[in-house]
């Protein structure tokens, strides 16, 4: 905590803007990322620093507190944050860019639950060139509206605007968490406010970090990991044709690899469909 | 019943139960109820995993007495499992799944698909 210590610090405009450290997820980790859209990481921020961020945002309740990102406090325990770091190395690559705007869904409670949505400039596809995190500064439990996601949504096209309609949507869940708790989203993943009925004021953190390399299997891979047999099934799977949330979700993982070139799907029973085969599947790329 | 009308009734029945029904009580429960006279539209959309009738429901949304009616955060408690379900509680199908999307790639899932809208006037 020594860092939280040297508050007023603030960081120079010639700091560097992109960050390095070591891919921490590991390959059925960064297969999960792919199957569910999100990464949820409870409590990894200091009491200390959530408390001065929860200060920061009393004292600039712009919608954009943006120049919290220039505290050196809140640059090392929240943008920096190991654990969200590490995974956000393994998931975009090194020396990833760090950001740049900062967002703040600031509300006071009780409010009511808004739209089911896609935030906008969204592009659908097995890339993966961003990421967008929310970090909760104060406890959020489901009376204080906790961001609904719908997990493995990110596979599933939508507009913003034919969305309007939704109410309840199953699997959709509530990213109820402590104080310090980050998550790490696909940015086209379908998400609302909830509905709150508690008292207080909730503020929810937004921002962004890019790819700056190309994709790459650099993370920590598994020894026994097997592309031919893992399991590449998706929550979404109900509501898109049968196996395709599999095919997408192969996809993905196989660009993250840096092996989208070698993606294929070549129909019926080949891979990436689970099944129980009495050998390597048909359609399984070669070097796998 | 709608909504609006069962919260009434359900107030009603608590303060019978309790022994705290007044006459003055009364009196503004059946007004309220009067007042909730006026016939609407009521919608409801439900978002189906095929275009069969009796397929699960994936997704829902309730417009009723004027007003959207958030549902039960768990859907095993939804009113409706089904289209089928709805249509046996009187419920009519003004809207079929649109089968535009066939039009589109089967390799780009959209939406949550199949959608019947249906309606009631209370």
């Amino acid at each position: 905590m020594a860092g939280v210590l040297k508050m007023g610090a603030a960081r120079s405009d010639a700091a560097p803007k992109t960050h390095d450290c070591p891919a921490t997820l590991t390959d059925t980790e960064v297969l999960d990322f792919c199957k569910n859209g999100y990464l949820l990481l409870e409590g990894v921020v200091p009491d200390e620093v959530n408390r001065l961020s929860v200060d920061y945002c009393d004292q600039d309740d712009y919608y954009e507190p943006t120049s919290i990102l220039a505290e050196d406090w809140f640059h090392q325990h929240v943008i920096c944050n190991p654990a969200v770091a590490s995974s956000v190395r393994s998931l975009l690559g090194p020396h990833f860019h760090l950001p740049v705007l900062m967002s703040n869904h600031r509300v006071a409670a009780p409010f009511d639950a808004t739209g089911w949505h896609v935030d906008g400039n969204y592009q659908f596809g097995p890339e993966l060139n961003y990421l967008q995190v929310f970090y909760d500064p104060q406890d959020t439990p489901g009376a204080m509206g906790p961001t609904q996601v719908v997990p493995g949504s990110h596979l599933v096209k939508n507009k913003a605007r034919f969305m309007g309609h939704l109410t309840g949507i199953r699997g959709a869940i509530p990213t109820i968490a402590p104080a310090g708790s980050i998550f790490i989203t696909a940015y086209q993943i379908w998400h609302r406010r909830g509905q709150a009925t508690g008292k207080g004021m909730r503020n929810l953190l937004k921002y962004f970090y890019w790819r700056t390399q190309p994709s790459a299997r650099d993370w920590i891979v598994e020894e026994d990991f097997d592309f031919a047999t893992v399991n590449y099934g998706s929550p979404i799977a109900s509501v898109v044709e049968q196996f395709r949330a599999d095919i997408k979700v192969a996809e993905m993982f196989l660009w993250l690899c840096g092996r989208h070139d070698d993606f294929q799907n070549l129909g019926g029973q080949s891979w990436p469909l689970p099944a129980h085969r009495n050998g390597a599947p048909y359609g399984l790329p070669t070097g796998l | 019943m709608t909504s609006a009308q069962n919260q009434i009734a359900a107030r009603l029945e608590g303060d019978f139960a309790a022994g705290q029904l007044s006459a003055d009580g009364l009196r503004a429960a059946l007004e309220a109820l009067l007042q909730d006279t006026a016939r609407r539209q009521d919608l409801l959309y439900l978002h189906a995993t095929s275009t069969a009738p009796s397929a699960s429901v994936v997704a829902m949304t309730l417009v009723e007495g004027g007003a959207i009616v958030a549902p039960p955060d768990d859907p095993d408690d939804w009113p409706y499992q089904s289209a089928l379900d709805a249509i046996n509680d009187g419920w009519r199908v003004i809207s079929f799944p649109n089968m535009a999307l066939l039009a589109l790639s089967a390799d780009d899932p959209h939406g949550l698909g199949f959608e019947f809208i249906l309606e009631k006037w209370s």
